[in-house]
């Protein structure tokens, strides 16, 4: 991509008879002011909208405080309290538990999902493209309306999922207010959503040459072989790209529990004994339930810390696979 | 290899990511006691005499009473004037690191990279307290000012933008044309593609954003049409399913038919962008 770029500097750079050496310099002065100012509205959106809050946040974690009223500094109150204090935060942990708990079922589930519908998709032609379609419709679907689409869905008395049961036999489910459900429950609404990592692993499966395909075949390799040995070890970037972004979003995961568990005082305590109690949901709450918005800028930092360390630790093992 | 087992099992994936969709849709056209039935039904049936029955009456209700004609007009009007100002903003940016010599620019460059690292969790609370130090808080303009530019935008259209040949536009200035007018004339016009990424994907995400509205607004007049249904499905409304998915319809179908329309656009970008603006 850079090319372009690199064989144009080249060029200015070899010597004084090109164009650009002789270029007034009023109009390299101009270039700076022109760049500048281009450059300016996202600069300052850069600065007060992410640079600031970042900086910001960071020095609040230290504070106690809510918008109302001036931060005070109580040094690392905030983080020891967190993880230490389970009177004043007494669902530390269990928003902890939770979102490790849902992070290791929905991210395999989605992964194992979106794959199977990209080696199913790569191997037709006629109808690929209304499958991709029909298949996709889940990802572009705004969170308000899934979370409203799967309340009802998991309606234990009219939904259609226990209906759907019900006609293989079993018996239908209170899913979203029984706590050991409630996980799989949504692990099952992220899978549907999968679309993206589908759409992305298709794109992996279209980059295998076809030559390396054929030679397996004439090796005498089966589908299943095929599969494990050629095509699943090639998309082995594919896969952990989709690992470490799917992690990052999974331990995140908040505005659909908060729509899921609306009404009925539910999102204040994260569904049934705190069942669906996401890390940041559990952040949000204390940031604009509670008015503890030093704590919640600890409990962001802490998020922060913990994806860094999950993300150089998948690194680290997928490097150690490598070699 | 036999194709028809593969058909099968896509005909049965399509079904499970389609089916709650025509559901919503049945649902929200039901009169209220015909969703209380023991085998669901994905038409609209009368539910004693099995007869066609169907009604709008739920939509009246929620786009008046519960308040989402309102929220629907306040989404349109945010992402009428978010998404292209966004996309000003950015593509501006995007030239000028593309291919405007100022000093610094590409340390500047690497540093504005760096800023989408940072979780989006981890900003919310101090952007809040910046936008209601600028007095947007709980106003139109705090929904959109503060998302008013993109990092990941920038980058991409950079990206592109690099890969325009520089001859083009070295022809340009040594006819005298301005930096702007290269912009205008040449550069955006060769990156229409780019652009509609872009622009799409940006839609997508503002009028799906249901956080950044929930936590910068407080006057039910602000609403944007996610919360108002998130807010809908807390209510005592929330039990009511036809009125939830007529709620949910509205939602959902301007982005079904920007998938309609722009599926190729979308399918490509998504490969390399994801959907997050």
């Amino acid at each position: 991509m850079g090319a372009p770029v690199l064989s144009r500097r080249a060029r200015v750079a070899a010597g004084p008879g090109t164009r650009a050496h002789r270029r007034p310099s009023r109009r390299r002065r101009r270039d700076h002011l022109v760049g500048l100012l281009l450059v300016a509205p996202a600069l300052v959106y850069f600065l007060v909208f992410l640079l600031y809050p970042a900086l910001s946040a960071l020095y609040y974690s230290f504070t106690d405080w809510n918008l109302r009223t001036d931060a005070s500094w109580v040094g690392l109150a905030n983080y020891a309290d967190l993880l230490f204090d389970d009177v004043t935060y007494p669902h530390f942990w269990k928003s902890v538990r939770v979102t490790l708990q849902y992070t290791l079922l929905a991210v395999p589930l989605t992964l194992v999902t979106a794959l199977a519908q990209a080696l199913l998709l790569n191997t037709i032609r006629r109808g690929a493209n209304l499958f991709r379609l029909l298949l996709f419709l889940p990802v572009v679907t705004a969170e308000a309306a899934v979370g409203a689409i799967w309340r009802w869905l998991y309606d234990p008395q009219y939904g259609l999922i226990n209906a759907l049961l019900g006609l293989a036999g079993i018996p239908g489910q209170n899913w979203l207010n029984t706590p050991e459900l409630v996980i799989p429950a949504l692990a099952f609404i992220a899978a549907w959503q999968c679309g993206i990592s589908m759409i992305i692993y298709l794109a992996g499966l279209k980059g295998i040459p076809g030559a390396i395909r054929e030679a397996a075949v004439i090796d005498g390799a089966g589908p299943w072989q095929r599969f494990w040995r050629v095509t699943f070890p090639m998309l082995r970037p594919t896969t952990f790209y989709l690992l470490v972004t799917g992690v990052i979003a999974a331990l995140q995961v908040f505005g659909l529990v908060y729509v899921i568990f609306s009404g009925n005082g539910r999102s204040v305590t994260g569904g049934p004994e705190q069942s669906g109690l996401t890390y940041v949901l559990h952040l949000y709450l204390f940031a604009f339930r509670y008015d503890a918005m030093g704590a919640a800028c600890a409990m962001s930092f802490i998020l922060l810390v913990f994806i860094v360390i999950v993300t150089a630790l998948q690194f680290r093992f997928v490097k150690q696979e490598a070699s | 290899m036999r194709k028809w087992p593969v058909y099968v099992a896509l005909v049965l994936l399509a079904a499970v990511s389609v089916v709650p969709f025509l559901w919503m849709l049945a649902t929200s056209v039901k009169h209220g006691p015909d969703i209380y039935t023991k085998v669901p039904s994905l038409l609209p049936l009368d539910r004693k005499t099995g007869a066609w029955s169907a009604t709008l009456d739920n939509y009246r209700y929620v786009l008046d009473v519960g308040g989402l004609g309102r929220a629907f007009l306040n989404s349109v009007w945010v992402c009428a004037v978010l998404v292209p100002a966004k996309l000003l903003v950015d593509a501006l940016a995007a030239y000028a690191f593309a291919r405007i010599p100022f000093p610094g620019r590409d340390k500047l460059f690497v540093v504005m990279l760096s800023g989408m690292m940072v979780p989006a969790i981890t900003l919310l609370v101090p952007r809040i307290h910046v936008t209601q130090a600028l007095g947007m808080f709980d106003s139109g303009w705090g929904l959109i000012v503060p998302n008013i530019a993109s990092v990941l935008d920038i980058f991409l259209l950079r990206q592109f933008f690099l890969s325009i040949p520089g001859e083009l536009e070295e022809a340009a200035l040594i006819d005298g044309a301005g930096r702007m007018q290269i912009f205008w004339r040449i550069v955006l016009p060769l990156s229409k593609p780019v652009l509609a990424v872009v622009t799409i994907t940006s839609f997508l995400f503002h009028w799906n954003d249901l956080v950044w509205p929930l936590v910068v607004t407080n006057d039910p007049e602000l609403y944007t049409l996610p919360l108002a249904l998130q807010q809908l499905v807390a209510s005592p409304d929330g039990g009511r399913a036809y009125y939830i998915m007529a709620g949910a319809t509205l939602a959902v179908l301007p982005v079904i038919a920007v998938l309609l329309v722009f599926q190729r656009r979308i399918l490509q970008g998504i490969a390399f962008t994801g959907l997050k603006g």
